[in-house]
């Protein structure tokens, strides 16, 4: 495992012949998608648009998404990761036995075509949602998914990418990768990056209680976290920066209004395929942007003396 | 005599102690000890602003209170012995070469991460990814020790690649995500998704599992190897059922995605 293999929505537009959408529901939640990047586009390669293009959705409930699928399969409600270890073993000829398969609600005719159809197509492109990444299982069944797409490339070429939320949250992690080479989960209380999801990323340290401040920008766990993280925002001093009253900034200790971003703040955001887009901004805000605000902050703290002592930090290799 | 260190004040935030270890504090007096640097978030402290030490530096070491928050103790330690009475906090043995390590007590996550050798003993209960590769990672513990009285969370044994993991208590789910090598045993059974991904190595399951639909059931039998390997593990008190009149393993072949040669053996009494 490891590596991830993508490409961005222009080369999904104009090659990919096989679509398949996992745990996700774009007609409802991504509306552009189809009709921009994947099956509605005609391009150089696939002259007859949506009838030279296949799009299978998987997913545990019959969504709207469905009617625009040529196939859609329904999964069992947990059963994603099996499913997809199962195709794992199914593309190198291993043998599965039909009462394994029809345990996650498939049958082999299904998932032989489906391997047919993967192994056989020009360019194939997997997107998943938080149907698959947020479910039991979580980060392994994001990495079930990528593994399966970087092995079908023994076949043909096939690329997996994340259908990703509202906001920047690509720019987040594209901005942490370059700067730390990692994607988030990390901590600099050594005075260098380090990375351990589960003990550094932010909803486990807020539940476990790890940090005595909290500094959020342009997220409200206050509406999506677990309980206890947010019961742990509120006893700490908690700093929001939104342009909206949000969860999170009623129950912080500060919040600070800044101008929208793309509407009257310029800046960059990333698309799901880790595009850059510049953001020009149309109107103009009374309030500061949060890049003003970040380095109003960063200037304060330029001020007070250096929190590590002289000399260089106490590294920790990895062997001893 | 033992160095004794106990806690007097609960750190708010984490505590990074890998200077808790054996190797560290063998030579030091205790003056010394008491100067040594942890860090305390981003901070870094004497240890003395959190524990009182009792006596000068010796390889065995004795910890008390409630340690949640102390991580990385006895990291890569290579000799002697460290007792915990109360709980402890993550990496509790990470990388260890040699030596001995007790809790009385629950121990949290990542204990005897990608260690080398030696003896991990949790009384309580533990936390997810024991005797695991860290991220990005390719082996986790390569060879020694780890036994745990109670439960243990997600991702137990992930990428091992040899040495033992006993488990008194139930896993959680992915116990041997991806092993390479080596042998868990399972008293009470997983969650789901036990040994998915499996290259070699074995699993021993004394209740029944809910198996990956990529493991392939071969065949029931009484393996050899498993008498010579319960007379090893009964000089930590734990009792591996071997003979043939009172039940036999199923074997399970996988994981066949990878395709792996591991083996799932469940025991079934007769």
């Amino acid at each position: 495992m490891g590596g991830k293999v993508t490409c961005t929505l222009g080369e999904v537009k104009q090659r990919a012949d096989f679509i398949v959408y996992w745990g996700g529901n774009p007609a409802e939640c991504h509306p552009r998608h189809f009709t921009k990047y994947t099956i509605m586009q005609k391009s150089r390669f696939l002259p007859r648009g949506r009838k030279d293009r296949t799009m299978v959705l998987v997913d545990i409930r019959e969504t709207k998404s469905a009617k625009a699928a040529d196939t859609f399969l329904q999964v069992k409600p947990g059963k994603d990761f099996e499913l997809i270890t199962i195709l794992r073993a199914m593309i190198k000829d291993q043998r599965v036995t039909d009462a394994q398969i029809e345990d996650t609600g498939m049958t082999r005719e299904v998932l032989d075509k489906l391997v047919d159809q993967m192994k056989n197509c020009k360019f194939g492109c997997m997107f998943f949602g938080m149907g698959l990444s947020m479910t039991r299982g979580k980060h392994m069944n994001s990495a079930a998914l990528l593994t399966l797409a970087a092995e079908l490339n023994a076949f043909t070429k096939f690329v997996a990418m994340p259908m990703r939320g509202h906001g920047n949250v690509t720019g987040a992690d594209v901005i942490m990768r370059w700067q730390t080479g990692y994607p988030f989960g990390i901590t600099f209380n050594r005075g260098y990056p380090r990375y351990n999801p589960g003990e550094f990323s932010t909803v486990d340290v807020l539940v476990r209680g790890d940090c005595d401040a909290a500094f959020i920008i342009g997220a409200d766990p206050g509406a999506t976290m677990p309980q206890p993280a947010i019961d742990h925002l509120k006893r700490i001093p908690t700093i929001c920066l939104d342009p909206h009253i949000t969860h999170t900034s009623k129950l912080a200790r500060v919040h600070i209004t800044t101008a929208p971003q793309g509407i009257a703040a310029p800046g960059t955001a990333y698309r799901m395929d880790e595009l850059p887009l510049p953001l020009k901004p149309a109107l103009k805000s009374p309030y500061p942007t949060d890049e003003e605000v970040v380095r109003r902050i960063n200037e304060e703290l330029q001020k007070k003396p250096f929190w590590m002592p002289e000399g260089a930090p106490l590294t920790m290799t990895a062997h001893g | 005599m033992s160095t004794v260190f106990r806690l007097k004040e609960q750190p708010n935030v984490p505590l990074e102690a890998e200077v808790l270890c054996p190797d560290t504090i063998a030579d030091l007096s205790n003056a010394e000890i008491r100067q040594l640097t942890v860090f305390h978030g981003k901070r870094q402290v004497p240890l003395e602003d959190f524990f009182d030490v009792e006596g000068d530096g010796s390889v065995d070491m004795e910890l008390h209170g409630d340690l949640k928050k102390v991580r990385w103790v006895a990291r890569a330690m290579t000799k002697g012995s460290v007792t915990v009475h109360g709980d402890i906090g993550m990496h509790l043995g990470a990388y260890m070469k040699n030596g001995r390590i007790d809790v009385h007590g629950d121990a949290s996550d990542w204990i005897g991460a990608e260690m080398k050798n030696g003896l991990i003993h949790v009384h309580g209960n533990a936390g997810g990814q024991v005797g695991a590769a860290y991220r990005g990672d390719m082996q986790g513990m390569k060879n020694g020790t780890i036994i745990i009285d109670g439960s243990a969370g997600l991702e137990v044994g992930m990428r091992m690649r040899r040495g033992t993991i006993i488990l008194g208590g139930p896993a959680r789910d992915f116990c041997g995500l991806e092993m390479k090598g080596g042998t868990i045993v399972l008293r009470e059974g997983a969650e789901i998704r036990t040994g998915a991904w499996m290259r070699r190595g074995t699993i021993i399951s004394l209740k029944p599992l809910q198996m990956m639909p990529t493991f392939a059931d071969s065949n029931e039998f009484n393996p050899t190897f498993l008498n010579v390997y319960a007379k090893h593990l009964q000089q930590y008190n734990i009792d591996l059922p071997f003979a043939a009149d009172a039940g036999s393993y199923q074997r399970f072949a996988g994981d066949l995605s990878v395709p792996g040669k591991g083996e799932i053996l469940v025991w079934n009494p007769a």
